[in-house]
C-alpha cells in the first residue's frame, strides 16, 4: 500500500514538473500584423507595404547604430549577389538640422567596413513619410576583392530627428544590377507612415 | 559616440553633461571627434586612471569594455549599465532624475 501510494505522488510530482516546464515556454510574440488592406502595422508604430515573400524579414536586436527592421532577398549568381533594404531610426551621422549634412555624415561611416570607393549617382530633394526628403544613389566598388554595390539612401524626418532608408545590392564586379529590387524599395519607403511620435517626441 | 551627439539637445533638456573617456591618446581623440563631428567634451584616459578611480577597471584585465555612468550633481553614482549604451533607458533615466530635482 505504501509502495502504491509513494508511485502515485512520484508520478503525480513528476506530472506537476511536466507541467511546469510545459507552462515555462512562453509564446513569441510576433511584432507585427497584417491590415485588411495587406499593409503592416509594425509594433503599432509604423505602417507599409511588405515586399512580397520571397524578401525575408531582417531584424536586429536594438543597440547603438542598429536598424529596426529590413528585408533580404538572396539574388542569382555568384557571391556577393544579395539585396537588403532597411528602416532606420538613428542613420550614421549626428546632424539634424539638414539633410545634406547628414548626407556628409552618413557616407563617412556606411559600409564602412566594406572600404568602398563610392561615387554619386543621382541626388534629388523628394517626399518621404509625408515630408521634404533627400535620395542619394550611389554605386561603390572593392576592386580588391572585385565587387560593387549600388545603394540607395533616402532621408526624411521624424520630429526634430533625421530618420532613413536604405538599400544595398552586392554584385561581383562583372554582375548585372536587379533595378526591380529598387522599385520594391520605393514602394516601402512610399508606403512608409508614423502611427505615433517617436519615443524621442514623447520626452 | 554618435548617439550621444545626436541626444545632446535632449541632455540639455534634462540638464545633463555628456562626457567621453577612452584609452586613446588626445591626437586621435581630435581627430577621431572632428571625423565623427563631436563636439561634447572627450577624456583621453590613456593611463586607465579614471577606470582605477572609479573602480570600475575589471581585475586582470588591461582595458575596460564600455560604460555608462551617471553622476548626480552631488557627485553620487546613480547608473551605471555595461555594454552599448541603451539611449532611451538613458533618456527616461535623466528625465527622472532631472524630474527629482537630482540634476545630473
Amino acid at each position: 500500500m505504501k509502495r502504491k501510494l509513494l508511485t502515485v505522488l512520484c508520478f503525480v510530482l513528476v506530472a506537476a514538473w511536466l507541467s511546469g516546464c510545459a507552462s515555462m515556454q512562453t509564446s513569441k510574440k510576433v511584432p507585427y500584423r497584417l491590415t485588411p488592406q495587406g499593409t503592416v502595422v509594425w509594433e503599432d508604430e509604423f505602417e507599409f507595404m511588405p515586399p512580397s515573400p520571397d524578401w525575408k524579414l531582417l531584424r536586429v536586436e536594438a543597440g547603438e547604430n542598429d536598424i529596426n527592421f529590413g528585408f533580404m532577398r538572396s539574388d542569382p549568381g555568384p557571391f556577393p549577389s544579395v539585396t537588403t533594404f532597411a528602416y532606420d531610426e538613428d542613420p550614421f551621422g549626428c546632424t539634424a538640422a539638414s539633410f545634406e549634412g547628414r548626407e556628409r555624415e552618413f557616407f563617412k561611416r556606411f559600409l564602412f567596413n566594406a572600404i568602398l570607393q563610392f561615387q554619386i549617382l543621382n541626388r534629388k530633394k523628394v517626399q518621404v513619410v509625408g515630408g521634404e526628403g533627400l535620395a542619394v544613389l550611389v554605386e561603390g566598388k572593392d576592386p580588391v576583392k572585385k565587387e560593387k554595390v549600388r545603394a540607395k539612401v533616402v532621408f526624411g524626418k521624424r520630429g526634430d530627428r533625421i530618420v532613413g532608408f536604405y538599400i544595398t545590392q552586392w554584385r561581383p564586379m562583372d554582375g548585372s544590377y536587379d533595378l526591380s529590387a529598387f522599385d520594391v524599395f520605393d514602394k516601402f519607403v512610399a508606403s512608409f507612415k508614423f502611427l505615433k511620435k517617436s519615443f524621442y517626441e514623447t520626452l | 559616440m554618435e548617439g550621444h551627439q545626436r541626444n545632446l539637445y535632449l541632455y540639455d533638456r534634462f540638464n545633463a553633461r555628456v562626457v567621453g573617456v577612452s584609452r586613446d591618446d588626445v591626437t586621435t581623440l581630435k581627430y577621431w571627434a572632428n571625423g565623427l563631428g563631436i563636439t561634447f567634451p572627450l577624456l583621453s584616459n590613456i593611463t586607465a586612471f579614471l577606470g582605477a578611480y572609479f573602480d570600475i577597471q575589471p581585475e586582470g584585465k588591461p582595458i575596460f569594455g564600455r560604460r555608462t555612468v551617471i553622476i548626480d550633481k552631488t557627485g553620487i553614482i546613480r547608473y551605471v549599465r555595461d555594454g552599448s549604451p541603451d539611449f532611451k533607458d538613458i533618456l527616461l533615466f535623466l528625465k527622472k532624475l532631472n524630474q527629482e530635482g537630482g540634476k545630473p
